[in-house]
């Protein structure tokens, strides 16, 4: 019953509408973020973008090189007989970067000129690293006699999404567990809101047990993370994101809100006002996804492979772990609540 | 009242709150703290210890044979795991990749692909380690790239003895003056490496860029990270959100059980308690930014222009505390005011090839700082103008609710944001002074949508950054309108004929705003090329281009907007439709017929 009126007061304020508006807004920026900086660091995801490398130096070099450069995807070169006119062109934002090769010493020397001006720097520097490399393994092949270990051959290029790691180590934990924050949130206001206004008393009054009211406030607000985490799979879904294991996904989620939540209700009842309970909560919840993350079965990394599907039945062992955890939390707060006194 | 007296009174509110704040400050919160601080401390110290976090451990499994030379690399690699060397595996999908007798299997899936592009590179990675410990340095790197940034604009050609001998020593000045804003790592130097025909090339280059490598192997090169302001955005605005955060929650227990009427009924007038309990946490973000501007290595200029976003933070936080009912609220209210700064301050960096719009974020400020760049005063201006004007203005129309009829109640916030607008307003002049005055608010809106919309299809995105900027505009010029109307003292305009007047003033108002942004602007910052849609959308027409245009479709979608406001809610909603319709073909056309 307290649970509907948390869930109704909720409503009625507009809250949970503007917290999924939060959301929503940090998930688009950050994949906002994410296709911005990707796009950066591997253009070749970008389609009908070329970065334009004038070559100039001795001429052997210069072949290798160009033969390197051309090999590689988004690359268009130009050879340039001396140094003075590549530079003119360069000036003239006809090329995106200079390149000149010369022998000395036994090795090739590669003077490479990027404009310093802006995002654009850095495509054109991927781009121009991605040749040299390449250029770098063919005169390596050459003098291989002279070294004491081969270098192993490079597996084949996979043609894949830059974005798809992300999506599941970043931008999914992101959005089961910002719920499960926010949730733990609500319930340090809740409380404290009803300590200072001094209503906890009247539902003291009311013919509920101190465990009643505990019940209700956390239940409502750890039963909203798992509803929200289901809605953003279900979007990730049609976005063409497979999430694998999802109940076992929901049942982690729901576990580590009640953990927030309880942690929450605990410090809101401790503390003395809501500035320093609010505080404390933040920190603590910062240092328990932070310290976990360390972990090899930290939430995050967790939830990355469960949904990525890259974990055997011994994850389902680590879940019911949470789960068992999260519910003897709870069991505790609840007693430790029934013994003092609330108000 | 003299101004001492004011001042004393200021200063003792301020006294007031300090004391309270630790009286607050039991035992038992300082326990709880303290094992929050003890339990923050060990996991910093653990993560040192334990090589870091790595939410992407293990996502992907690589079958290698236990004598196969690839096992080294996936071993090493935190997101690859070992498996047995079996292609069945792949098969029934318990792993991504199977190297046997040489060849490799790789799931025909995205997960697969993704498998195999993260092995390649863990390999990569495994031969540079490899070849690093060779004896023969010329036959392991044969190829040494020395990776140069030049700024185009300093028209230093090729000349072959130019700059010869010392280019390779130190860092190059500037020479632009600080109008290429490299966007390169916090400590980048923004070298101009001079002439391109430098015959030697030793040692001594590396330390030159901050971002790229030289004098190395082209697999040591790393491209310089283009988002500093993001980094720095973070490293300044999440301390500020836990200064934030306990101010709301001050400013709003004064408001339940009638706390703060106390000092109201004291001779202190609103302007002075707003001020006093202000003070203390105005101190810790300045405090804060000066910590953390020392952090990052910048300097007072740093500090002047972090400073105005923490006093939008604050003064965002101070309203939302005056309109908010519940901490509840309040908190949602905080959050969602401490992701958009973020954004605000964040997003234009993005846009650094157009610099005047780049320059609107403070933060590019800081980067010029760090770079050991100038900014001029009119640059300083433009940057953090906006932030100051956007604290400045949402304090007064807090304080303008700090009197008991509004401080007691509980309103819906939108009711209470229209309660605030119509205490500041004073007649029908008011409809144009405070258009002029929402321009950086519409700005900071605009900025937002634009960082919203970027990950859209181009098609797409355009006509819906058009409507949403219209609409930005169009509530922009009406809105206080509508809340003088109704709620505040111009009840009496409410017939179409006051509607028009009310609707004129609004439009002329807000074009003057609108142009007195782009006057700075072109005044203030040399002529550069602005990026064109971006400058549109936001109503930066160029100068001297279409300058009746935009004064009649301002005055006219306000008067259509107006007309609907005299009308109630429902006429309202009706009239801002019909302006945000015309107000977004207008821009349509307008661009199409531009571009």
């Amino acid at each position: 019953m307290l649970a509907r009126r948390e869930i109704a007061s909720l409503r009625a304020e507009k809250t949970i509408v503007l917290a999924l508006l939060i959301q929503l807004f940090v998930a688009a920026f950050s994949s906002f973020l994410v296709v911005g900086l990707v796009s950066l660091y591997d253009p070749g995801s970008v389609e009908g973008y070329t970065v334009d490398v004038g070559i100039v130096g001795d001429e052997s070099s210069v072949a290798d090189l160009r033969a390197a450069v051309e090999e590689t995807r988004g690359l268009d070169t130009r050879t340039y007989d001396d140094a003075a006119p590549a530079r003119e062109a360069f000036d003239r934002n006809e090329l995106d970067a200079v390149v000149r090769a010369e022998q000395t010493g036994g090795r090739t020397t590669v003077t490479a000129l990027v404009p310093d001006s802006d995002v654009r720097t850095t495509v054109v520097v991927v781009q121009l690293r991605d040749a040299l490399r390449a250029y770098e393994r063919a005169e390596r092949a050459e003098r291989s006699e002279h070294l004491s270990a081969e270098p192993l051959a490079l597996p084949p290029e996979g043609r894949s999404s830059p974005y798809y790691g992300f999506t599941y180590t970043v931008l999914l934990p992101l959005l089961l567990f910002l719920p499960v924050f926010i949730g733990g949130s609500i319930v340090v206001d809740s409380v404290t809101e009803e300590r200072e206004r001094g209503t906890l008393e009247l539902l003291r009054a009311a013919p509920l047990s101190a465990a009643d009211i505990v019940d209700g406030k956390t239940l409502a607000a750890a039963g909203l993370a798992p509803v929200q985490a289901a809605l953003w799979v279900g979007l990730l879904e049609l976005n063409g994101t497979s999430v694998a294991n999802l109940p076992l996904v929901l049942v982690l989620v729901a576990a580590l809100s009640t953990v927030v939540v309880t942690l929450g209700a605990a410090l809101a009842l401790v503390a003395a006002e809501r500035r320093v309970a609010q505080l404390s909560y933040s920190l603590g919840t910062l240092v328990l996804f932070g310290g976990t993350t360390l972990h090899e079965d930290g939430p995050v990394g967790l939830a990355a492979r469960l949904a990525l599907g890259s974990v055997g039945p011994e994850a389902t062992l680590v879940v019911a772990g949470y789960a068992v955890a999260a519910v003897a939390g709870y069991a505790v707060l609840r007693r430790a609540v029934c013994r003092v006194d609330l108000g | 009242m003299s101004g001492r007296d004011r001042l004393a009174r200021t200063l003792r509110i301020a006294r007031w709150e300090v004391s309270r704040s630790a009286d607050t400050l039991d035992r038992t919160t300082v326990v709880v703290f303290l094992v929050a601080l003890l339990a923050a401390g060990t996991v910093v110290a653990t993560g040192a210890a334990g090589g870091g976090v790595a939410p992407d451990r293990d996502i992907y499994r690589i079958g290698v044979a236990p004598d196969s030379a690839y096992r080294a690399p996936v071993e090493d690699t935190a997101p690859l795991r070992l498996v047995a060397a079996d292609p069945g595996l792949v098969a029934s999908s318990r792993a991504e990749v199977v190297v046997a007798d040489g060849e490799v299997v790789v799931a025909d899936s995205a997960k697969g692909r993704a498998a195999l592009a993260a092995f390649r590179s863990a390999v990569r990675e495994h031969n540079l380690a490899l070849m690093s410990a060779e004896a023969n340095r010329s036959a392991a790197f044969p190829v040494v790239v020395d990776l140069r940034y030049v700024s185009r604009d300093t028209g230093a050609l090729a000349g072959t003895g130019a700059g010869s001998g010392t280019t390779t020593g130190s860092g190059g000045t500037d020479g632009s003056g600080g109008t290429d804003e490299s966007g390169g790592a916090a400590g980048d130097d923004g070298d101009d490496g001079g002439a391109f025909a430098v015959p030697d090339l030793g040692a001594g280059t590396a330390d030159l860029f901050g971002g790229g490598t030289s004098g190395g192997s082209p697999a040591e090169i790393s491209p310089p990270f283009p988002f500093a302001s993001l980094v720095l955005a973070f490293a300044f605005l999440v301390p500020m959100n836990f200064v934030v955060q306990a101010y709301g929650s001050t400013m709003l227990e004064e408001r339940i059980g009638r706390r703060g009427e106390l000092l109201l009924v004291s001779p202190a007038t609103p302007g002075e308690i707003v001020a006093g309990k202000t003070l203390p946490y105005l101190g810790a973000m300045v405090g804060l930014v000066v910590a953390v501007a020392a952090l990052v290595g910048g300097g007072a200029l740093s500090v002047a222009a972090v400073l105005p976003i923490a006093l939008t933070f604050l003064g965002a936080t101070f309203a939302t505390a005056m309109f908010a009912r519940s901490f509840k609220e309040l908190t949602f209210v905080t959050v969602s005011v401490s992701v958009f700064l973020t954004a605000y301050a964040f997003v234009p960096a993005i846009f650094t090839n157009v610099t005047p719009v780049a320059l609107i974020s403070p933060l590019t400020v800081v980067v010029r700082d760090l770079q050991g760049g100038s900014v001029s005063v009119a640059e300083y201006l433009f940057s953090t103008g906006p932030a100051y004007l956007v604290g400045a203005s949402l304090f007064v129309l807090g304080v303008g609710v700090y009197r008991e009829e509004d401080l007691f109640t509980q309103r819906p916030v939108p009711l209470k944001l229209l309660d605030a607008l119509a205490a500041r307003i004073a007649g029908r002049r008011s409809a144009a002074t405070l258009a002029v005055l929402s321009i950086p608010f519409v700005l900071l809106a605009e900025l937002l949508a634009l960082a919203l919309l970027f990950a859209l299809p181009r098609e797409a995105a355009l006509p819906v950054l058009f409507v949403v900027v219209a609409g930005i505009e169009e509530v922009a010029k009406s809105l206080h309108v509508y809340a003088g109307l109704h709620e505040g003292p111009l009840g009496d305009d409410r017939t179409t004929r006051g509607a028009l007047v009310l609707g004129g003033l609004a439009g002329l108002g807000f074009f003057v705003g609108e142009k007195l942004f782009v006057v700075i602007q072109a005044v203030g910052l040399t002529a550069v090329p602005l990026g064109e849609a971006t400058a549109a959308t936001a109503g930066v027409l160029p100068v001297g281009a279409l300058l009746v245009a935009p004064l009649a479709l301002h005055v006219v979608t306000a008067s259509v907007s107006a007309l609907g406001a005299v009308r109630g809610p429902r006429g309202y909603a009706a009239g801002l439709a019909a302006a945000v319709t015309l107000h977004a073909g207008y821009n349509l056309a307008v661009v199409t017929s531009l571009g």
